[in-house]
């Protein structure tokens, strides 16, 4: 008689690990395609960016009716957890797990939070802006909720970015790694971009269930993108099963990690560069419509020129690396640009001249470009195999941070100046001092940098110590 | 299928990993539950669906 169940139990077992999200042996070059698949999740990384920064940063004051510094102190939440990806980083490094994934993990952790986070996030909204019968609510529930809303979406954003950069170093040879980092910037980029057009044609009719149905199916792109990016990269391992890796507490591995030379420098170049170039990305359109009289539409060309800036610099830094340059070179060609560039946008307002400004847009992006590029590749060099993911939590967590502090610095010394300053001023007196700010510290970046610079050390000591590393694995 | 009694027949996981493939499946469920809880009651909040 045919054995019906050994039949089933046959075929499924044949099924079954294509159905698992892992693995089953690392395959040693991983080919672009994997890679280009692998990068869908900085896509959902810059969706949710755009989506909380920009385009609920407007429906929220103009639709919701909700108070400017309220929605600023809510969009500003995620950036407590900022610091916190050294930590998850670390936890990822030395994950236990029967599987042997160190990574995978907590992209899945990381996503679903970030799914729950846009899936409470609608309602969250309507109910603090009163809509319905919730105006006889009481506040706290819109307030508390709303907030869970954006940590949530925040503390998912910041996992996922850090864990899977990490497992894209993990991933690919120190060769390759350039190729990966400008992959993860474009794709952040265009994730950034795409969703910017795609949020406002949804928009553009706002009722209160096109608000619930554009950000749910945020969330639902977000688990399904990024689904995708981790189905079956991670490799499983036996061998790391058998033998975890060490259960070293945060404060030890971050010892030794900072005892590292240049390590510590690296950190404070990242802060003061991406402070320095992050200042200029929300008051660039301000500026053009305040001081050159530019309309909406000439001020988002503004953003679009800085965007495609910074995708030129990606591109040629990607390429430059791959050549054998040294990460830090790249990225303080990218901060000595930079000064110039800001140095022509403070001409522009004096001469108020349309191409003087687009031209040093231009170039502020492409110099933004090489040295976001740069500072990342070198921290991904510099990091010890088995400290990536801790290596690139302090990454995330000082230019997180750093972006940050430097947009809100730059909103809110424009606005002290302007009220300082009795009106019939030239509103150009505002931006001045800030992009004169901007300088200052590209130029504390290249002063913090030349010790580097000149032992040439970085990149060399570290394929020695990989080598070293490496030798002791085998 | 195979001798070692450690082994999770059909799938060839061994108990501990399928034990940890599981934990994931639960915490998934427990997160999304309570994300729809609260989603539900946000709704209710707002537009009261239970009369």
């Amino acid at each position: 008689m045919f054995d019906y169940r050994r039949f089933a139990v046959q075929k499924l077992a044949g099924l079954g690990p294509r159905f698992l999200p892992f693995a089953d042996v690392a395959s040693d070059p991983v080919p672009l395609s994997r890679l280009l698949r692998l990068s869908l999740f900085q896509v959902t990384v810059g969706m949710a960016l755009v989506l909380m920064v920009g385009t609920l940063n407007r429906v929220m004051i103009v639709e919701l009716q909700v108070p400017a510094t309220l929605v600023a102190v809510m969009l500003a939440l995620p950036l407590v957890f900022a610091p916190f990806r050294a930590l998850i980083g670390h936890k990822s490094d030395t994950f236990q797990s029967a599987l042997g994934l160190r990574r995978l993990p907590y992209i899945f952790k990381g996503t679903m939070l970030q799914f729950g986070g846009f899936a409470i996030m609608p309602f969250a909204l309507l109910v603090l802006s009163g809509y319905g019968e919730a105006v006889d609510a009481p506040r706290w529930i819109g307030l508390s909720s709303a907030a869970l809303a954006f940590l949530l979406v925040g503390a998912g954003v910041h996992v996922v970015q850090t864990v899977g950069l990490a497992l894209a170093t993990d991933l690919v040879p120190v060769e390759d790694q350039p190729k990966v980092v400008g992959l993860m910037y474009v794709m952040l980029l265009v994730g950034m971009i795409v969703s910017a057009f795609a949020f406002g044609a949804l928009l553009e009719n706002y009722t209160p269930g096109r608000l619930i149905q554009v950000i749910q199916g945020c969330a639902v792109v977000t688990i399904v993108l990024n689904g995708i990016a981790m189905w079956k990269q991670e490799a499983r391992s036996r061998d790391r099963a058998a033998a975890p890796p060490a259960q070293t507490g945060f404060a030890e591995s971050w010892g030794r990690l900072s005892a590292r030379p240049g390590t510590l420098r690296l950190l404070a170049i990242i802060a003061l560069g991406t402070a320095g170039f992050g200042m200029a990305d929300v008051l660039l359109e301000p500026f053009g419509g305040q001081v050159l009289q530019m309309t909406v539409a000439q001020t988002t060309r503004l953003t679009v020129v800085l965007a495609f800036g910074s995708l030129v610099g990606f591109g040629l830094a990607s390429r430059w690396l791959g050549r054998g340059a040294q990460a830090l070179d790249v990225a303080m060609l990218g901060a000595l640009i930079g000064v110039p560039a800001f140095g022509g946008i403070i001409l522009s307002a004096m001469a108020l001249s349309m191409p003087v400004l687009v031209g040093a847009t231009l170039a502020a992006g492409f110099g933004a470009g090489l040295f976001s590029h740069g500072t990342l590749t070198a921290t991904m060099r510099a990091a010890p195999r088995d400290q990536i993911g801790l290596a690139l939590g302090a990454w995330g967590a000082v230019q997180t941070t750093a972006a940050g502090i430097s947009i809100a610095a730059g909103g809110v010394i424009r606005d002290l100046v302007l009220l300082a300053r009795p009106a019939g001023q030239s509103p150009a007196d505002a931006y001045i001092p800030i992009f004169a700010l901007e300088i200052l510290l590209l130029v504390l970046a290249f002063v913090v940098v030349l010790p580097l610079l000149r032992r040439g050390t970085t990149d060399r000591m570290d394929h020695k110590t990989r080598a070293d590393l490496a030798a002791r694995e085998v | 299928m195979s001798n070692d009694p450690d082994k999770v027949w059909p799938t060839g996981l061994t108990l501990k990993e399928a034990e940890e493939v599981h934990s994931y499946l639960i915490d998934g469920t427990r997160v999304f539950g309570v994300i729809a809880l609260i989603a539900h009651l946000l709704v209710a909040v707002s537009t009261p669906w239970l009369g």
